[in-house]
């Protein structure tokens, strides 16, 4: 469990986090999903203890990470995949850290062969392809065999396979009851991989729940095609929904769920060839709430959005 | 459960040390650098000895002299310690570092246990084989030194903990600055500028001022005699030692107060 609360974080002038609380619950994974510069890694960076908040406080399972006497063992983070010295090889950048916390030095072996690259592990990191070193940085999260894991943009750099096998392998640590936190601006990515969702934006909290819910909430929009669309326009209008009509014969219809349009339609005597409620992508619902909240746009995107 | 200790990080950095290539080549190149210049000044002074001036005869040091390729090393070991902290700036690694120790303070006691004690003994090694080999050199035609005097066994050792404090200031400006570039220009500056914009100084201001510059006292500590205007070798191994220590104190609070 990582308890986020009101957490602040200053960079000179810059406020990169704006009084953020959240919670990630064991058990699940969680997608944290923002823009780029939205504050992500300034929050993952603070959770780790690697910078100090300006106010507020973060816990890890009821502890601050300075606190943890081993936190490789309770902690794994995937941070910056480049970041390993490149002349080292992938064996002995595991070797040291296990070292470190007191780690058996077979986990090494174990966790180089548990992300496949074991094959390549005395050679040295600097040649590593950007999927490689993020397989070395996810078996170094792992080296500890840690509750609570920590991934910032892990499917940088992966190729299908290995987004697949990522996928599949955050939702089983998730099934043995551990914290998963996981970063990314994709939210296709997110919607694939994800139970929960925090999303930020410019620093700040915009929304959290499950993806079911995030996606239903700007539901509530049904399609509808029917034999007869002026008529069973009049009466849903008169009923107070809202009803736009496309060119291509269907209606948007906001304000009645499918069942009170059919039974609408019915007592008007107009026959429904079509009755769909629609769910907005998770893509969409991003867009929408992170739309005032985008810290770079492209000029083309300023024009378009008006 | 095993926490994480200053003995558990000391052996983690140990590895990092020796995993290295900058780490083998700073040391060769130290090696190098002490025994083979050592060889060349000791074998000029060989062969100029007859034609020296009677005074230089006199202050003749041959200790010091059979250990003037330490003048050159130094950069070698210094650099040896930068690197050691700035390539974890450099690649980032820093933060995997200081992530597995949130006790920033044992990251650096660990990394100063690990470039103390190979610097002490890779130099150690060195300025004893540089020695034995010069005055093998100078014998039979210039006058030697032998161990078995206490001053000129000081010397000796004196060298090897001359280049050991170097590796561990290079480390601490490397902490400080956290960029190699940076910390190796700063680092070559006290050694060579200072002594240039001290000896522009007025005269009198010179003599006080040069004996607190660290090639100076260096050269304090690895003479059998010192001179008048230097500090003797044991005052000159403090003064040079206090000043790694306020760097190295100062770059560990910097690293436990500023983000990572």
């Amino acid at each position: 469990m990582i308890i986020v609360d009101h957490l602040t974080k200053r960079y000179g002038d810059t406020l990169a986090v704006n009084d953020l609380s959240f919670e990630v619950r064991p058990g699940v994974v969680t997608g944290f999903l923002g823009p780029n510069g939205s504050g992500k890694s300034t929050t993952m960076r603070v959770i780790m203890g690697l910078d100090a908040p300006s106010s507020g406080h973060v816990t890890i399972n009821a502890q601050r990470y300075q606190e943890l006497k081993a936190p490789l063992r309770e902690v794994g983070a995937l941070l910056d995949a480049k970041a390993v010295h490149p002349g080292r090889t992938a064996r002995n950048h595991l070797l040291a850290l296990a070292v470190s916390n007191r780690i058996p030095t077979s986990r090494v072996d174990e966790v180089l062969e548990f992300t496949g690259i074991a094959s390549v592990a005395d050679k040295k990191v600097g040649g590593y392809s950007l999927g490689m070193s993020q397989r070395l940085g996810i078996a170094g999260a792992l080296l500890g065999d840690p509750p609570v894991l920590l991934f910032d943009e892990p499917v940088n750099g992966l190729d299908p396979e290995g987004i697949r096998w990522i996928r599949t392998f955050f939702r089983s640590l998730a099934v043995e009851g551990r914290t998963v936190f996981v970063s990314s601006h994709l939210m296709s990515e997110m919607a694939q991989s994800a139970d929960e969702i925090v999303v930020i934006g410019r620093g700040r909290l915009i929304t959290q729940g499950t993806v079911d819910e995030l996606t239903a909430s700007d539901a509530g929009s049904v399609l509808v095609r029917s034999a007869d669309n002026a008529a069973l326009r009049s009466v849903l209008e008169a009923a107070g929904n809202t009803v736009d009509t496309a060119n291509d014969g269907t209606m948007t219809v906001r304000g009645a769920s499918a069942e009170a349009i059919g039974q609408a339609a019915l007592a008007a005597g107009v026959a429904l060839t079509e009755l769909t409620p629609q769910r907005a992508s998770l893509e969409e619902v991003f867009m929408d709430l992170t739309a005032d909240d985008v810290e770079y746009v492209s000029s083309l995107d300023a024009t378009n959005h008006g | 459960m095993d926490s994480v200790t200053v003995a558990s990080v000391t052996h983690a950095e140990w590895i990092k040390f020796r995993t290295v290539r900058s780490t083998i080549v700073g040391y060769v190149v130290t090696v190098v650098l002490t025994l083979g210049l050592g060889a060349l000044i000791t074998s000029a002074i060989r062969g100029h000895w007859q034609t020296m001036e009677p005074l230089r005869k006199l202050t003749f040091d041959p200790v010091s002299t059979s250990l003037g390729g330490t003048l050159f090393a130094q950069f070698a070991v210094g650099v040896i310690g930068i690197m050691f902290i700035t390539s974890e700036y450099s690649s980032g690694s820093i933060r995997t570092t200081l992530a597995a120790t949130p006790r920033r303070v044992q990251v650096v006691v660990a990394k100063l246990i690990v470039l103390v004690s190979v610097t002490a003994v890779v130099a150690e090694v060195v300025v004893f084989a540089a020695f034995l080999m010069g005055q093998r050199i100078y014998e039979g035609v210039v006058p030697t030194a032998s161990l078995a005097s206490g001053a000129v066994l000081r010397s000796v050792i004196l060298g090897g903990v001359y280049l050991t404090l170097l590796a561990t200031l290079g480390f601490g400006l490397g902490l400080l600055l956290r960029q190699q570039s940076a910390a190796i220009s700063v680092f070559t500056s006290l050694l060579l500028i200072v002594p240039i914009i001290v000896f522009v100084l007025p005269q009198s201001w010179q003599t006080s001022v040069t004996r607190y510059e660290p090639s100076s006292l260096g050269h304090a500590m690895m003479s059998v005699t010192p001179s008048l205007d230097m500090f003797g070798a044991w005052t000159a191994t403090l003064v040079l030692a206090s000043y790694v220590v306020c760097v190295v104190v100062l770059s560990t609070v910097t690293l436990v107060r500023r983000d990572a």
